[in-house]
């Protein structure tokens, strides 16, 4: 253990991130982002019809990769404060900036929200309309006045059947044979019949009752999830996931800054406090978020654990992101002082802790739906295993989504050797890439072509076109971000533990 | 009859027993321990502790739970006996359902390993120990940093290892004896 690092020694405002450092970066990031985001619009505008729609797809695999980091971010921030950390402050300047970048998505994602994008990629959208369509051809006028017609003949019918019964009992109570019992008989009778008329008379045919039943019949399960799968409440949702995932990450990145400038520690605490609250806030809007936006690719299908998958991929991703990012900033000559090779290792052992729980959630999500073999469930499934997909998931997801990195992380000099854990980090990212890319394009080609065929043919270049140009403005929007505050909480009461991590 | 089986020094600190601990290395003993009443961050290090070989015997356990599962399922569901549950087939495509088995007892065997590769180790369980008997040692319980350097070690020399102990800043050091 070498000497003791005190604060002192550290400038008092923080390491400042001299952009002039990286220009070369941040400018290709730029135009390479900027320069073909606007490449892609205008080729989704002008391309034919099938290629347009195969196009919102790229577009959302993209969007949803990248924003993955993001959410990381965020989550590794939570997960600091409401776990009181103090080995990672060092860092956590970076987790903040990459969760801060979630307002991006927002804008990215909004060209998905238009009608030609939204329907080719959520079904429901179509399959609602039809619904509503079958519901207003059922309660149409001429069904309305047969179903009214029907309805005049049963309570004609209840009047009838009240009259006879009526009628009988006169007869019999007028004959002196009849029993008691009998006679108690024939009054229950007559109850019986008006208590029917009753229920006739009050069911009349509305047009609404008409348009319900049209509706269930013409789509039982989206008519079932009405509550939920609607357009009004899914725009809501959209704006409203934003708010609360933006929300949180602006006031924890603003608290921690304020934290820097003033010295004040009352924002350590409420940090520390908040972070406890956002968590549930942030769990759910993320899950919703992916079953709203990728398990709806087909919405008859579902999986609960939808939402815990997505979120053990985001959480190994972005630290990958920041092992990969922190070696960078370093070789750039940033960071120096304060992150020791202890922090690798901490950060190693994270992204070999999430390597092992996606795959326990992946498989399990697998296992759970190959094993009960019920029809709704296993279409998910079918799609990926047909063509060259079950390959791929063999190859890429099982053995070098787990099995690889796994193996290559178990020794503990691996975790403590930067460039090592950095290659490391750098090929769990592109399998990630690969895990999105899997659970999104494989519906496309069914989904476009009604089943004809799997893939789209020539859609692979727009979904590179898609990445590159989506994580141009990535890199660039993080490295200017990076550069408003000091490269790591200066003013942190716990930045001395930090420093002298010892693992 | 009675030997010599160790010196028991105590310090007032963990800091002091820290710095001693970087000395004791430094002179090239090898058969010595250091006891304290909580964990001292870094000792390790400055004992000059290198890597246990723990993992090792936990990653051939490992192994081992992980080839059993495999093989006594493939063995027995698909080979001696095949068993169609659910339509399955029984060939290389029925490997997912053998995964829970597997994982449990790799994780079973790996935790056996540990155990057992501890206490093997560590040469437990035993009856009794000569450091039992001082009471010096039995400090380190409450508020004593005890660092002990045995009498096996090629370095050990009764005088010289007390006089470089008490060097090394110990405030009392305690001749510990066995009987053979």
């Amino acid at each position: 253990m070498s000497a003791i690092k005190s604060v002192d020694n550290l400038p008092n405002d923080g390491e400042k991130f001299d952009s002039s450092k990286v220009a070369l970066v941040k400018g290709i990031s730029l135009i390479l982002g900027g320069g073909l985001t606007a490449l892609f619009f205008i080729l989704w505008l002008f391309l034919p019809g099938q290629m347009q729609q195969s196009m919102a797809y790229s577009w959302l695999f993209a969007v949803v990769f990248f924003m993955t980091l993001s959410i990381g971010g965020i989550f590794w921030t939570l997960l600091h404060h409401a776990t009181n950390s103090g080995w990672g402050v060092v860092v956590r300047r970076l987790m903040e900036t990459l969760g801060s970048l979630i307002p991006l998505y927002f804008i990215l994602a909004l060209p998905l929200l238009l009608p030609g994008p939204r329907d080719a990629l959520w079904e429901w959208f179509e399959a609602r309309q039809e619904m509503i369509q079958a519901g207003k051809d059922h309660s149409s006028p001429e069904h309305l006045e047969a179903a009214k017609a029907e309805w005049g003949q049963s309570v004609a019918a209840a009047e009838k059947k009240l009259a006879a019964v009526k009628a009988k009992k006169e007869k019999e109570s007028a004959t002196a044979t009849a029993t008691a019992g009998e006679k108690y008989n024939l009054e229950q009778q007559v109850i019986a019949a008006e208590g029917k008329l009753e229920v006739a008379k009050a069911s009349e045919p509305t047009a609404e009752e008409l348009a319900s039943e049209g509706q269930l019949h013409a789509n039982v399960g989206l008519y079932k999830k009405r509550g939920y799968l609607n357009e009004v409440f899914w725009y809501a949702r959209y704006v409203g996931y934003f708010l609360v995932l933006g929300g949180i990450i602006y006031f924890l990145r603003s608290w921690s800054i304020k934290q820097d400038q003033t010295g004040d520690f009352r924002y350590f605490r409420w940090m520390r406090r908040g972070s406890c609250g956002f968590l549930p806030l942030f769990a759910a809007s993320w899950t919703f978020v992916v079953v709203d936006w990728l398990m709806a690719l087909d919405y008859t299908w579902f999986s609960t654990m939808w939402g815990v998958y997505l979120f053990a991929g985001s959480a190994l991703n972005s630290m990958a992101i920041l092992i990969a990012a922190l070696t960078w900033l370093r070789s750039r000559g940033f960071l120096k002082d304060v992150v020791s090779m202890e922090h690798y290792h901490i950060m190693g052992k994270l992204m070999f802790s999430f390597v092992v729980f996606w795959a326990y959630i992946a498989f399990s999500q697998f296992f759970l739906i190959w094993y009960a073999n019920i029809t709704e469930e296993t279409k998910f499934y079918l799609t990926r295993n047909t063509a060259y997909w079950n390959a791929y998931a063999i190859g890429f997801l099982v053995i070098g989504h787990f099995f690889l990195p796994f193996a290559g992380m178990l020794l503990r000099r691996v975790k403590t050797v930067p460039y090592v854990l950095t290659g490391i980090a750098l090929w769990n990212l592109c399998m990630h890439v690969l895990d999105i890319y899997w659970i999104i394009i494989p519906e496309r080609g069914p989904s476009l072509t009604q089943g004809k065929e799997m893939v789209i043919p020539g859609a692979i270049y727009f979904d590179i076109l898609a990445f590159v140009a989506v994580g141009g403005l990535t890199v660039f929007l993080f490295l200017s971000r990076l550069a408003k505050a000091s490269l790591y909480p200066c003013q942190d009461p716990r930045l001395e533990e930090s420093l002298n991590l010892v693992n | 009859m009675k030997r010599a089986f160790a010196y028991v020094a105590e310090f007032d600190s963990a800091a002091a027993i820290y710095h001693a601990a970087e000395q004791v290395r430094d002179a090239g003993y090898k058969k010595w321990d250091v006891h304290t009443p909580y964990p001292v961050h870094g000792m390790d290090h400055a004992m000059g502790l290198g890597k246990s070989w723990l993992s090792g015997v936990v990653l051939c356990g490992g192994l081992t739970g992980f080839c059993t599962a495999l093989f006594l399922q493939f063995f027995t569901q698909v080979d001696l006996y095949p068993t169609v549950v659910q339509g399955k087939p029984t060939n290389l495509n029925t490997v997912p359902a053998f995964f829970p088995v597997t994982f449990e007892l790799t994780i079973l065997f790996s935790a056996f390993a540990v155990l057992f590769g501890l206490l093997a180790f560590v040469m437990l369980p035993r009856w009794n120990h000569p450091l039992f008997g001082s009471k010096k040692f039995a400090r380190f319980s409450d508020d004593g940093f005890i660092l002990v350097i045995e009498a096996r070690d090629a370095k050990f020399q009764e005088a010289d290892t007390k006089e470089f102990l008490l060097s090394t800043g110990a405030s009392g050091v305690e001749l510990v004896e066995e009987e053979f």
